[in-house]
């Protein structure tokens, strides 16, 4: 195998987010949402950093990232925060429940 | 090949946190994966980053999903999806595809010298309105995880105000 | 000094709302003690920028190479507007301590008036187009909360809703102008735009000036988004003073006024502008003529003063309409604080169902009948002086047919508001109302406005020359009070536009023999009645929003993995668009 390592750290990436993305199309449990989501970002991020160092500016590439990680920690303490809250009053954490101002 | 042994054992760790049946299971593969990130992260010359990654994505955030999993229970987690199983594949391979389509030019690169620069000045004067929204979104985040889970006061009636 | 100053008149009362809304509603006057001090500690702070206002950049705030630096300057234009706003936005949040009393969710309300007096401080400091339309943005979002306060009623939450339609519709102006502009000169600057703008390329200025014209008639409610502000009536009254006064509606003017050095040569920009003043003006009066709820009488002469102020800015009057600014300013607010009060105490905003309530409210009456005279323009009083600079300064550079109309529009000024005045205070008693005077802290709220609504006048020399040291692109000329007070004096306009105000005294005194007169016209009066059909026309805008947002409802199903795949098709739609396009 001849890859490059830039090579190997875009299939890396490419391959998070496909994860996640199948993960967020495929999972119905409110926390498992949240882990996919952070796979999702993890991907984003390792572009970030690949793309800050290929184009010579690797702590611009980095400052992205830690933007994004703490983006990304945020979401996901608001998020836990609402499950549990969630399966404290509605007993459930299945998303399908979660659907009270349809009509 | 360190590099394809790490990226390989990250794949096989994210897809386990999905594919896990047990919530705690699943947080774990999350953490290694994490690790795994934060790993490539150092190697590809972002120590700082790698450091942050390390200690909130596999540190933090896993103590938090063990945290809100022990509060809310297990539950039998793999319910089939809402969405008809050939639509998802085809709109991750479709997607998969064109990304990689883009992606292609890196795999004729290689990797450049690291340059050293100061994250510093980049973080706190070229992105400082980057900077100040973070403070914004983390008071805001706190204000949202207080307001959630202050249980003792909440009113039925409030919530349709909400 | 000047930095801290700006930073406080903007971070105080936003700190403020935070401390608020934090205290809880369960501790309401802690609440009504912490909104009283930030937001007057916010209008000393702009009281105290006033003697160190300058044109240069007085601080800048570094945000990264992407957006610019964020920068406020303290000139004649912001200061005095954050002036006004911050001062007569802490009378207001007095009066609200016994409007408001015993209200629930006082956090709610406190926290959002601090909220929007701190942004509307923000608006007219920042000379950053971006950042400005964020403040833009900020203050049509608090006036939506706040005029939809009691979110029970549902004609208080279409008054809202309608206020966000109608000033988003501005907002895309703005927001269009200001992205074509930075398009063009590279910079979000608005003063380096100001200078430049004669090396832009015709079409961008002329989009941008037509686009910032759009904004500023919605935001000020002018002709013809001018429907919005008397349905935003059903908000608490000290809120509707907040709006009418110090916040919301003077973000217009000062829209066309900041921009009008670089849109002046725009060819038909001027003419729009002293049309849309003076169509507004006109219609406004005699929509007012024929209301008869109190405070959409009031309103609708916001509208019709508003219009005034635009027509000046178009006929190249700057000062005159800044000057007008601030007189209606205080006069419209203590109008609104003393109808507060007598609606508080009877309960009802119906006109006629008032009368003879002088009796009872003799402060109010007092207070009331000021502002009422400031309104209609009757000398010595503040309103007087401002309206006759307007006249003066439509008459020399304006065409003479908006003269004419601004003319006639003053004695219906003067008109309903001699029948608005007779109607709740002199006439005969219609029912058994018996009101009691306001309460402390109205009083203190209304005779400082009061005091001003007498005196302000007094200061248009130094206001001239705070305009003229610190705006270098408007040319407004420096004189002193006397100078002012001589040259409306001598000016046979002024005799003429006193003739047509005593005209429309004479026209209410008289009314009985004019029955004649009125019946002719009562096609008119029912054409008023509908807002002349913009009502209608309006009323279709915000029902087509609502309509195709609930229509759109069908797609949000609710199921977190129809909307990720939505999410997903999205971004394969991009990604496909990008590979196609090269």
């Amino acid at each position: 195998m001849n890859l490059s390592i830039p090579g190997i750290i875009i299939v890396a990436a490419v391959a998070l987010l496909g994860i996640g993305f199948y993960g967020l199309l495929a999972v119905r449990n409110l926390i498992k949402v949240i882990v996919a989501l952070q796979i999702l970002v993890k991907g984003m991020m390792l572009g970030f950093v690949l793309a800050g160092r290929l184009a010579g500016n690797v702590t611009l590439g980095q400052s992205l990232a830690i933007i994004v990680i703490v983006v990304d920690t945020i979401v996901a303490v608001v998020g836990l925060a609402l499950a549990v809250q969630i399966r404290q009053r509605i007993g459930s954490l299945d998303i399908k429940t979660l659907t009270s101002l349809q009509r | 090949m360190v590099f394809i042994l790490i990226v390989a054992g990250m794949v096989v760790c994210a897809i386990m946190a999905i594919r896990a049946s047990r919530l705690l299971i699943s947080a774990i593969w999350l953490a290694a994966t994490s690790a795994l990130v934060a790993l490539l992260m150092y190697m590809l010359g972002a120590p700082e980053v790698a450091v942050i990654e390390l200690s909130v994505g596999a540190g933090l955030v896993t103590v938090l999903f063990v945290f809100a999993i022990n509060i809310s229970g297990e539950e039998t987690p793999n319910l089939k999806s809402l969405l008809p199983r050939p639509l998802t594949w085809i709109s991750i391979i479709a997607f998969l595809t064109l990304l990689g389509y883009f992606c292609l030019p890196a795999f004729l690169r290689s990797l450049p010298e690291a340059q050293a620069s100061s994250l510093q000045t980049v973080l706190w004067e070229d992105r400082s309105l980057d900077v100040v929204l973070q403070a914004l979104l983390i008071f805001a985040g706190v204000l949202g995880v207080i307001g959630l889970l202050s249980e003792g006061n909440h009113h039925p009636a409030k919530e349709h105000d909400v | 000094m000047t930095p801290t100053l700006i930073l406080s008149i903007i971070a105080l009362p936003w700190a403020g709302a935070i401390l608020v809304w934090w205290t809880g509603d369960a501790r309401p006057r802690l609440q009504n003690a912490l909104a009283i001090l930030f937001s007057l500690s916010a209008g000393i702070a702009a009281l105290l920028l006033i003697p160190s206002a300058r044109s240069e950049t007085a601080l800048t705030l570094p945000v990264g190479g992407v957006f610019g630096d964020f920068t406020f300057v303290a000139d004649g234009l912001g200061v005095f507007l954050a002036a006004i706003a911050t001062v007569i936005g802490s009378l207001a949040v007095i009066f609200s301590v016994d409007y408001m009393h015993g209200e629930a969710q006082l956090g709610r309300y406190f926290a959002l008036v601090l909220f929007f007096i701190g942004a509307m401080a923000g608006l007219v400091l920042t000379t950053n187009l971006l950042l400005m339309f964020v403040f833009w943005e900020i203050t049509a979002l608090c006036s939506y909360a706040l005029i939809s306060f009691n979110s029970d009623d549902p004609k208080a939450v279409y008054g809202g809703i309608k206020a966000l339609v109608m000033t988003q519709l501005g907002g895309i102006g703005l927001l269009a102008g200001a992205l074509l502009i930075y398009s063009a000169l590279g910079s979000y600057d608005l003063n380096l735009f100001i200078e430049k703008a004669e090396t832009l390329p015709t079409s961008v200025l002329t989009v941008a000036a037509f686009g910032f014209l759009i904004a500023a008639a919605a935001k000020s409610a002018q002709f013809p988004f001018q429907t919005w502000l008397p349905d935003a009536m059903e908000a608490p009254t000290p809120i509707s003073a907040l709006i009418h006064a110090a916040t919301m509606v003077n973000a217009g003017v000062y829209l066309l006024a900041r921009f009008y050095p670089a849109f002046e040569s725009v060819p038909g920009w001027k003419t729009a502008v002293v049309a849309i003043g003076v169509i507004t003006a006109l219609l406004a009066g005699v929509m007012a003529l024929v209301s008869n709820d109190l405070k959409r009488v009031l309103a609708y002469s916001t509208v019709s003063q508003l219009g005034y102020m635009v027509y000046a800015i178009g006929a190249g009057g700057i000062f005159a309409s800044q000057f007008h600014l601030l007189s209606h300013s205080v006069f419209k607010a203590l109008l609104f604080l003393a109808a507060g009060a007598v609606i508080h105490s009877i309960g009802t905003r119906d006109m006629r169902q008032m009368g003879d309530l002088g009796k009872h409210m003799p402060l109010t009456r007092a207070v009331f009948v000021v502002g009422a005279l400031a309104l209609a323009g009757v000398p010595i009083l503040n309103g007087f002086w401002s309206k006759e600079l307007i006249l003066e300064a439509g008459l020399a550079h304006g065409p003479i047919w908006a003269y004419a109309i601004m003319v006639f529009s003053a004695g219906l000024t003067a008109l309903y508001t001699f029948r608005c005045v007779w109607m709740v205070f002199y006439g005969p008693a219609q029912s058994k109302h018996h009101g009691h005077d306001a309460g402390t802290a109205m009083k203190v709220a209304l005779i400082p406005l009061a005091i001003g609504a007498v005196t302000t006048w007094l200061l248009a020399g130094p206001f001239s020359h705070l305009l003229e040291s610190s705006l270098p692109f408007h040319d407004i000329e420096a004189s002193t009070t006397l100078l002012f007070i001589l040259e409306v004096i001598t000016a046979p306009a002024t005799l003429l536009a006193l003739a047509v105000v005593a005209l429309g005294l004479v026209a209410w005194w008289q009314r009985k023999r004019l029955s004649g007169l009125a019946h002719a016209l009562q096609v008119i009066g029912k054409a008023a009645a509908d807002s002349f059909g913009f009502e209608a026309i309006n009323r279709a805008i915000v029902n087509a929003v609502q309509g195709g947002a609930e229509s759109l409802r069908a797609t949000h199903t609710g199921l977190l993995n129809w909307n990720i795949f939505g999410i997903l098709a999205g971004l394969i739609v991009v990604l496909v668009v990008l590979a196609a396009g090269g």
